[in-house]
């Protein structure tokens, strides 16, 4: 199967690869996987707590071009976003960027459940600490 | 499921018979692949047994005995071996066979979302992910260590068989969904230790070229 050129730019040059420090009251992680294939998917995002707005995105993803392209493009698309915004990124607007063919569109399920499990992680994060901070 | 079967040509009842009992035409065949084979629908198989079945099946099915039958019958016999066919497929491999009776209990099997998938196994898989990549970009000498995790993928593969095949027995006992669940489970974290392994062993035959 031919992947489209955005594909192959983000497979061979993928953005933001890294990882941030999961303990970080700032840093939201999200890891989802699709045992089908085998992938796995970690993304994480670094949110400026006054702002709300995501300040850095990092991804690791495991799996076919495509899933790496769909997470590399998710964290460029991530950064700048408030974390509404970000909830709002929705899987068919990656497959109409890259072009995904209907076989590969589970991978951008997988990138938007991890933009997703990344950011309520954040909130979860931000909420307990918002707690903390209220019971002192 | 086919208790209820009458005979397409006396009306007899045949149950969940092949082959009426009072005329002996061919019947079209029952759905299910345990039916088809006349088992109890058991996640532990004697595949001996299976073996054997599957053989004697396929000779009494076999079109060739057809030739000079019914149309009716010449038609069943070529959908029932077709049937035959694919239910051995997934009948004697033990992990297609969990597949097909979860499909049949109503379980997603291909598309599964990763919420399906708990945490810590994500986090496993990611970590010996990251592992094997870091020996991946080494050299040569990366090499003891990818037969070292060719050794620990192999043995874990071996004990994830091991504990499907305790869950198989409790799911034969129990009928349990909760089972089934757990069964799920196992088979999801078998498939990324096989993916695993197979990568590896990709990497150490990249190597020995």
């Amino acid at each position: 199967m031919a992947y489209s050129n955005k594909v192959l730019d983000h497979y061979n040059n993928p953005r933001n690869v890294g990882s941030m420090d999961k303990s970080d009251p700032n840093v939201g992680t999200g890891m989802v996987g699709a045992p089908e294939c085998g992938d796995v998917m970690k993304l994480q995002v670094k949110v400026n707590p006054e702002t709300g707005v995501i300040e850095d995105a990092k991804f690791k993803t495991f799996g076919c071009g495509s899933a790496i392209a769909s997470s590399s493009l998710a964290t460029e698309w991530l950064r700048g976003k408030t974390v509404d915004e970000a909830l709002e990124i929705k899987n068919t607007d990656i497959v109409n960027e890259l072009s995904l063919p209907p076989v590969k569109i589970h991978c951008s399920v997988l990138a938007e459940d991890a933009i997703k499990a990344a950011i309520n992680d954040y909130k979860t994060k931000s909420a307990t600490k918002v707690e903390a901070l209220a019971s002192k | 499921m086919s208790a209820n079967r009458t005979c397409w040509q006396c009306a007899q009842s045949i149950g969940a018979s092949l082959f009426c009992p009072h005329c002996k035409s061919l019947q079209p065949p029952p759905s299910g692949y345990y039916t088809l084979f006349g088992l109890d629908r058991k996640l532990n198989l004697n595949t001996n047994e299976l073996q054997q079945r599957f053989y004697d099946l396929s000779r009494q099915l076999h079109p060739d005995r057809f030739m000079r039958k019914s149309e009716a019958e010449r038609q069943y016999s070529l959908d029932a071996s077709s049937i035959l066919n694919d239910a051995y497929r997934a009948l004697k491999d033990p992990v297609k066979r969990a597949q097909y009776v979860l499909s049949q209990e109503g379980f997603e099997i291909g598309e599964q979302r990763s919420k399906d998938v708990p945490p810590e196994l994500l986090e496993e898989v990611f970590e010996l992910n990251m592992a094997l990549e870091e020996m991946r970009s080494g050299d040569d000498s990366a090499r003891p260590q990818l037969e070292s995790a060719q050794n620990n993928f192999t043995n874990t593969l071996n004990e994830v068989d091991r504990q499907l095949e305790a869950q198989f027995r409790t799911y034969d006992e129990s009928s349990n969904r909760e089972v089934l669940t757990r069964i799920r489970g196992t088979l999801n974290r078998r498939k990324y230790i096989q993916n695993l392994l197979d990568e590896v062993q990709d990497q150490l035959a990249v190597g020995a070229q």
